[in-house]
């Protein structure tokens, strides 16, 4: 292993600056340098101590998160791990924080000591993952669209295909990036699954509304599939589809976890794959591990449509690579095309075994690092 | 994962401990800060902070009940941030009083006391009217009663209902008696299915509240009675409701998707402007958004000034290393003494030089080392000082006073230890202040004060003292009613009590049991009185003195060393003895012959320049004295507070640096001697307690028996208890 990840812990928190590094300790390559309890102390052993990545809790006295993570991405440019609180404020200055370039983020649940183990392996993973990141692309914000202008939802009108999004880290970033392109009488339906917490889910879910032009809302079960639609799946819940006389609902579950993750990208894309066939188009983006590479296997042989995020535009090529390496990625795009190529595909009104560009899925599979 | 033993777990409860009481200190602060200008928005982003802090620190340690009464609170307060609220500052009182009483419960294992108390402040914050804006709570109905239909569920109603068919909301209890409650409900929808269609029960099947009771929606062509017929299932079904849905219901209390306001709404007006409706709740919903995150970026004064990379050690664990630092010195110079023998023994050997720096170097570290440790142990009493504003604040509110506390000198170093021992008697002498001393308002009025009554807390270096100062602008102590009070109680006789000077009258106020209040409170006046005070700053090492002016105010001096563990002391020699003295109290160092000193009223005294001293003779008098003839001695200027005394010595051997050791009461019987330490060369100095060397020498009566008076340590049996006690100390 080559030297070992430099990190600075940045929290107002006495007991959090003991505790965090005591977790980073447990693994030998990552290394903490130093804590700070505000952000002018931050900034000032980033310059001092040249961390690879910051750990950032956003409520702190002096200069707050926020501000010190506009100021990480304006000079320094570095990954930030938010560590979260689990409220509703938390969740809204969390997602906040994503949309201005932070890496991703750690949440601490209520229970957190109770749930340690788990808390720390997601942290030092994370850790890793944005070391090896390349950085955070930061996107214009696209324009918030007003609300009066999106179309009323109409049960009749059934989607010309069902669009299910797999994403972890870089994904709320992404998404708010690709989904308010897509115009509002957006002909397919949308299903998401963000990894991400319990009640962050459902904030993400208004705050993409708020900017999209196509309706977006976070999945109850029973919701309809309806065109011009995304439903996100909420945290801690699975999100499955059916096919049913009057309609295509989603379905929730409590089905355990899934390569670790509930809701898990694979569950999502198995169960489309499953009820819609060939109408399905699953699309696997930015995210660490391996969550959604089998499921795009299943989409691919149900004869639907996969779509991979090509390496340089994720913030972390860990998921799209695995469904590449497994060729389970008919098409290979980068994210300033995938609206239009997302729009291009359900418009075309389902023409079996569609434009398949094999030479693409292969692009890229063995530039990967490791 | 092994690696969160329980031995971290412990240890970071521990630390959580701590920094929570920082972080309750901190919250006292900002309520205080708001207190005094409400309605500042700061002050309550700060108090939420904090909470929000707390929260996330307790749940980290596994304090789950205290972290989740933080969370409410901090809910709450979010709700707030708007327009404080009054009573902020209130709750926040009330939440560090009953977060600090969890603490201690949770580390005493002790059951945890109620909340109910701050549970219910919390709520009325919460539910303030003003607050209430258009946060999209949910509302606190149960939400089993009502049920939910999905979006699918209420497109089949629709359906239903365009077929003309009538749709049915049922709600079946099942009879408690009923021995199968999901055979129940399996009945019950077999029989409604053969009458109708059923588009969806709610709860879920095998969920514990489906075993009380369910809901269906049911389409169906029959009347409602029939249906209510149908549904009596004696035994099993104990009440069933039918309600005709005609158009779909619309709950307000869920947050309504945009879509499903567009499904097709039958019959009713209702057009697609009832979107409208639940569009402007999302708006709404985001408004609130951008105010509450706004907030962090608001630079704040950093609201506790808690030093970077601050690491926390148990005192004891800095003692050992004192002492193991002070064992090291002995053995510095025992190995020094081996290599001055070696190189008597062989001058011309290449090692000496070899050994002589290494001892060099050895002795630099070493005296560094010392230096850190001590450094360590000192603390600024700002961290006493801190808990006050808020006690005087309550104490002043219980006695119906208005108190304005002024600290100054917070940045003043301490021994950790000594700051922990004196915390008791200054918060004594402060609730006396404020209940005995401060007037109550219409008094100070009528004396022409201004109404708000002011302490004030001091502190500061003299000397090699710390003196911690508490005055207040009170009506003072009255002399006369010491004395009688006194008299009254005993203490005095009558005749003697008209012989004390005033200052001796002061004194009596810190004998056991002695109080000149009229009335006992409840703030002060229970039990422990100035005599603790006393006792504590004895055992110290230190002293109080009172000073009173009646109708302007009292001040209380607590004098304390400044730490009780290392001194830079002034060595010289009596009768061949060597004995050490602080540096610090020593004002100036003149030499002397006998034939300077005079005797004044059967003392000695001294002219030094243009004043007189008094003069205290440590040894033998000349006459005693073998070796009268030389008559030299040096004179050490002695500053003891505010008195001046000269202290005659026979030869000075230098200064340096004592680490204390204690010596326990076995070692030695007069307090005349405050420690003892070990020099390089493995010699013992006693050092002396000034305070209580003067002290014996104004008490020692001039005209009993002469020659014995002074020569205070020599005298009666000291020479013989010190001489035991120079070779107990020795290594």
């Amino acid at each position: 292993m080559t030297s070992p990840v430099r990190v600075l812990v940045v929290d107002d928190s006495a007991l959090m600056r003991k505790l965090i590094p005591q977790i980073l300790a447990t693994d030998s390559s990552i290394q903490v340098v130093g804590t700070a309890m505000d952000g002018n102390f931050g900034l000032k052993k980033i310059e001092e101590l040249k961390p690879q990545v910051v750990t950032l809790d956003l409520e702190m006295p002096g200069m707050g998160g926020l501000d010190m993570l506009k100021e990480i991405m304006r000079r320094h440019r570095l990954p930030v791990i938010v560590v979260s609180s689990h409220s509703t404020d938390g969740a809204s200055v969390t997602l906040k924080a994503l949309s201005m370039g932070a890496f991703d983020f750690v949440a601490k649940p209520s229970d957190v000591s109770a749930r340690m183990p788990e808390i720390a392996r997601e942290l030092i993973a994370k850790i890793k993952a944005a070391a090896q990141s390349r950085g955070v692309p930061i996107n214009a914000s696209p324009a918030t669209v007003a609300p009066a202008n999106k179309l009323l939802l109409d049960t009749k009108k059934r989607p010309t295909r069902v669009v299910a999004i797999g994403v972890s880290t870089g994904g709320p970033q992404a998404l708010q990036y690709v989904l308010p392109q897509l115009p509002k009488d957006f002909p397919g339906t949308i299903l998401v699954v963000q990894h991400m917490p319990e009640g962050f889910t459902e904030m993400f879910s208004r705050r993409l509304d708020e900017i999209c032009a196509i309706t977006v809302k976070e999945a109850q079960s029973g919701d309809l599939l309806l065109a011009g639609r995304a439903l996100i799946c909420p945290g801690s819940r699975h999100l499955k589809v059916k096919r049913l006389p009057l309609g295509d609902v989603a379905v929730l579950s409590d089905e355990p976890r899934v390569n670790g993750h509930r809701p898990s990208v694979d569950v999502l894309f198995k169960s489309v794959a499953e009820e819609f066939g060939e109408k399905s188009l699953a699309v696997i983006m930015t995210g660490m591990g391996e969550d959604g590479a089998q499921g795009l296997g299943s989409v691919k042989a149900a004869g639907g449509m996969t779509i991979a995020q090509s390496e340089e535009s994720c913030v972390v090529y860990g998921m799209p690579k695995a469904a590449i390496e497994r060729g389970y990625a008919v098409r290979v795009v980068a994210l300033d095309a995938l609206a239009n190529t997302l729009l291009a595909q359900c418009m075309q009104d389902r023409k079996p075994g569609v434009t398949a560009e094999p030479g693409e899925g292969r692009k890229g599979a063995g530039a990967g690092r490791n | 994962m092994s690696q969160f033993s329980d031995e971290r777990g412990a240890e970071l409860r521990e630390l959580f401990f701590e920094t929570a009481q920082e972080l309750l200190q901190s919250l006292n602060d900002e309520a205080l800060k708001l207190e005094s200008k409400p309605g500042d928005p700061e002050g309550g982003r700060s108090i939420r902070r904090i909470v929000h802090t707390l929260k996330g620190d307790a749940a980290a340690a596994g304090c789950r009940e205290l972290s989740e009464l933080a969370h409410e609170l901090e809910d709450a307060l979010s709700v707030e941030t708007a327009g404080p609220h009054n009573s902020l500052a209130e709750i926040a009182f009330a939440a560090a009083d009953t977060f600090g009483e969890m603490l201690s419960a949770y580390r005493s294992r002790a059951k945890l006391p109620s909340s109910a108390p701050l549970r219910k402040k919390i709520r009325e914050l919460a539910q303030a009217p003003k607050t209430r804006k258009s946060r999209t709570k949910k509302p606190p109905a149960a939400p089993a009663a009502q049920a939910v239909w999905t979006e699918y569920e209420k497109l089949a109603m629709q359906e239903a209902l365009n077929r003309s068919q009538r749709v049915y909301q049922i709600k079946a209890h099942i009879d408690p008696g009923c021995g199968m409650p999901i055979a129940a409900r399996q009945l019950l929808l077999k029989a409604l299915g053969e009458v109708g269609s059923v588009l969806g029960t709610r709860p879920e099947a095998g969920s514990t509240e489906s075993t009380k009771q369910f809901q269906v929606l049911l389409a169906s062509d029959k009347t409602a009675d029939f249906l209510v017929a149908k549904c009596r299932i004696p035994s099993i079904i104990s009440q069933a409701k039918i309600e005709p849905i005609d158009p779909p219901p619309q709950s307000k209390a869920q947050r309504k998707p945009k879509a499903a306001t567009a499904l097709p709404a039958p019959k009713t007006g209702e057009k697609p402007e009832a979107t409208i409706e639940p569009q402007r709740r999302l708006d709404e919903t985001g408004q609130i958004l951008s105010p509450s995150s706004n907030e962090n970026e608001g630079i704040a004064k950093p609201h506790f000034a808690l030093a970077e990379n601050t690491l926390r050690v148990d005192a004891e664990r800095i003692d050992n290393v004192l002492n193991l630092v002070g064992e090291l010195i002995i053995g510095k110079s025992m190995l020094q003494q081996a290599v001055n023998e070696f190189a008597r023994q062989y001058p011309r050997d290449s090692m000496r030089g070899r050994f002589a720096d290494a001892m060099a170097f050895q002795a630099r570290v070493l005296n560094d080392l010392q230096r850190s440790v001590m450094k360590v142990r000192m603390v600024p009493v700002e961290q006493l000082f801190r808990r006050f504003p808020r006690m005087v604040r309550d104490v002043a509110k219980q006695c119906g006073k208005q108190v304005e506390l002024v600290l100054s000198g917070q940045d003043t170093d301490l021994d950790k230890s000594l700051l922990d021992a004196i915390a008791e008697p200054l918060t004594h002498l402060v609730r006396n202040a404020i209940s005995h001393g401060i007037e109550p308002v219409p008094e100070r009025v009528r004396a022409g004060k201004p109404s708000c009554g002011t302490i004030r807390l001091e502190a500061y270096h003299q000397g090699n003292q710390v003196i911690v100062e508490i005055s207040d602008d009170g009506h003072g102590i009255d002399v006369q009613k010491v004395r009688a009070r006194a008299v009254e109680r005993g203490l005095l006789g009558a005749e003697e009590a008209g012989r004390l000077s005033e200052s001796d009258i002061l004194e009596l106020i810190f004998r056991p049991g002695f109080s000149t209040a009229d009335e006992i409170t409840e703030v002060s006046g229970r039990g422990v009185g100035l005599d603790v005070v006393q006792s504590v700053l004895q055992r110290l090492k230190g002293k109080v003195e009172v000073e009173t002016h009646l109708g302007k105010g009292t001040s209380f001096r607590l004098q304390l060393p400044l730490t009780v563990a290392i001194i830079k002391a002034l060595l010289f020699r009596v009768d061949h003895r060597l004995y050490a003295v602080p540096l610090n109290a020593v004002a100036e160092i003149a030499r002397a012959t006998e034939s300077d000193l005079h005797r004044v009223d059967n003392r000695e005294v001294l002219q030094l320049r243009d004043y007189v001293l008094p003069a205290i003779r440590l040894g033998r008098r000349p006459e005693e004295h073998p070796d009268r003839g030389s008559g030299k001695i040096f004179i050490l200027v002695i500053t003891v507070g505010e008195r001046k005394f000269g202290l005659l010595v026979n030869s000075l051997d230098g200064e340096e640096e004592l680490v204390i050791k204690a010596l326990d009461d076995q070692t030695i019987e007069t307090d005349l001697v405050s420690g003892a330490s070990i020099l390089g060369d493995g010699r013992v100095v006693l050092i002396l307690n000034l305070a209580a060397v003067i002290e014996r020498f104004v008490k020692s009566r001039p005209n009993s028996a002469g020659g014995q008076a002074s020569g205070l340590l020599i005298s009666q049996s000291g020479l013989a208890r010190i001489a035991q006690t120079s070779t107990a100390v020795q290594p």
